[in-house]
């Protein structure tokens, strides 16, 4: 039984080193193709060399920033936007989800607008949230409020509406009062749920937080993203910012799902 | 010798009529008379749509009636309800996978109020008797689906309740476990003395466990039979090949009209 863990175990880890390396070839034979395409003024493409290079180099490219510093001067601001909007995201989604399970009118009346909110693009939503709220800041945290709140809000409603029948049947032998049913069954029932939506909103709420910072500039990385590219500061810096990016989106679904697991002990294997 | 023991439930006229998809009445259960002793051990005997669940979903209150009544200790259904007098064992075990199997046999108790430490004690005395005891922290998914049912008994039987209804609680498990599990009800129920309405399709497990078999026939659901089971407790395994066991088992499948089922 152990062997056989470990045999897992080991294949998990052969399989991530696998792709990674498969990454990294195709990514290096992609570079020496665009780079025989002789782009000026630099490759767009760089090796990843070149890129690591630049994380560690000295170099200013931004006023008295080094290409490292001014990722993470800016990774701050968009972060802490993008963390805020997340988490207002994640309680007002629960709340709505709750909300909408309570009552089946209201559930019928508020499912179209989310929808609806929902389709409108970012980029359309971005100029009409500044204007309604008048500053900068805000807005990109409502942005990022938005769009982490329709994934957690409808994956929760998921969750309450899986109960099966059986465990309302069992509640109602029991006279169970309706603030129980809820408490001792639905929330938790819908809490796995509840974490899948979390997980798809996290890295939204990120990317939302970078893409409304290149159209409304005011610093962040998305602000660095932009002029990374337009004036061909440093395209390390772009692709510093597009891995970090990445990196920051990966760290954080793992401690959502550290969270998870340290609340229901139950998911742990025996 | 029923003249002198107390009835329990009785059912007068009861029946059951749904609606079907094209909106005609069906009469899941018709004209149902029946009259259950107190600790008496009975089962609902038939085929799958004989209305077998219907008529204990009635003794429940999780049906209402279309006509006719159920009176329990001269209550409704209803009042024995809210006076948490029933145990529910569904087919299913219905346990609650964020719960350990104490926590879950614990449950009807945080809803009736007991304190922290009755519920407590009681659940591992309930655990005890139904085998689990080494397996209380343990969580559902960790555990068998034998085990798992013992869990859902010893719930059901955590609140001392005066009627325990089963829907085919045996059905899903296998054989080995069944009997087992039969053997195990048996001894619970002449210990704690209650009253066992035990809904099955199985001839055999009805015979076996049951005082008497309420023989139910569908087109319309109806009670057409019901069958004294004269054996002897307590019942050995054993007793499934004796002759009289097998001469009740044809008494009981005779009994079912409507012919093919």
């Amino acid at each position: 039984m152990r062997e056989k863990m470990l045999n897992i175990g080991n294949k998990k880890w052969f399989s991530a080193v696998f792709w990674i390396l498969l990454l990294l070839i195709i990514w290096e034979i992609s570079a020496i193709v665009v780079a025989n395409t002789k782009r000026i003024p630099e490759n767009i493409l760089p090796h990843l060399y070149q890129i690591i290079m630049a994380a560690f180099s000295g170099e200013k490219v931004s006023g008295e920033l080094s290409a490292s510093q001014a990722v993470l001067t800016s990774a701050g601001q968009t972060l802490l936007r993008g963390f805020l909007g997340f988490i207002l995201g994640g309680v007002i989604g629960f709340v709505f989800a709750l909300l909408m399970k309570m009552s089946n009118l209201l559930g019928k009346m508020l499912f179209p607008y989310l929808m609806l909110i929902q389709l409108i693009p970012v980029l359309g939503l971005a100029p009409i949230i500044l204007s309604i709220t008048g500053d900068i800041n805000v807005s990109r945290v409502v942005i990022a409020a938005i769009l982490s709140f329709y994934p957690v809000a409808t994956n929760t409603l998921y969750g309450f509406k899986s109960v099966e029948k059986e465990k309302y049947d069992l509640m109602y032998i029991y006279a169970a009062k309706k603030h129980e049913i809820y408490q001792k069954v639905l929330i938790p029932a819908a809490m796995p749920y509840f974490f899948i939506g979390l997980k798809i909103a996290a890295p939204m709420a990120v990317t939302a937080s970078i893409l409304v910072d290149t159209l409304q500039g005011d610093g962040g990385l998305g602000c660095l993203l932009s002029q990374s590219l337009k004036h061909a500061m440093s395209i390390y810096t772009f692709w510093l910012i597009v891995f970090f990016s990445a990196f920051i989106g990966i760290i954080i679904s793992k401690i959502i799902g550290l969270i998870e697991t340290a609340v229901s002990p139950w998911k742990r294997r025996p | 010798m029923s003249e002198e023991r107390n009835i329990e439930i009785k059912t007068r006229q009861l029946g059951v009529t749904f609606k079907d998809n094209e909106g005609k009445d069906v009469a899941a259960l018709t004209g149902v008379n029946l009259e259950i002793y107190k600790g008496e051990f009975i089962t609902l005997l038939g085929p799958s749509g004989c209305g077998k669940t219907t008529l204990l979903r009635c003794i429940a209150d999780l049906q209402k009636p279309s006509e006719g009544d159920v009176h329990i200790q001269g209550m409704t259904p209803k009042e024995v309800r809210l006076q948490k007098k029933f145990g529910f064992v569904f087919q299913q075990p219905v346990l609650f996978d964020w719960r350990t199997v104490k926590k879950n046999v614990e449950l009807p108790m945080e809803i009736m109020g007991y304190s922290k430490g009755e519920r407590s004690d009681r659940a591992m005395e309930m655990l005890e008797m139904v085998g689990l005891k080494d397996f209380a922290n343990h969580y559902p998914n960790q555990l068998s689906g034998g085990m798992q049912q013992r869990a859902n008994i010893a719930r059901a039987f955590g609140l001392d309740p005066d009627i325990l209804l089963m829907d085919e609680p045996f059905s899903a498990l296998d054989e080995f476990t069944k009997e087992k599990l039969h053997e195990d009800l048996v001894r619970i129920w002449k210990a704690t003395n209650k009253t066992i309405l035990f809904v099955t399709h199985n001839i055999q497990e009805g015979v076996f466990l049951s005082d008497r078999v309420c023989v139910l026939s569908p087109h319309p659901g109806r009670l057409s039979a019901i069958v004294d089971i004269d054996i002897e407790r307590p019942r050995p395994v054993e007793v499934k090949e004796s002759t009289h066991f097998n001469e009740l088992v044809t008494k009981v499948r005779n009994s079912f009209e409507g012919g093919s089922v």
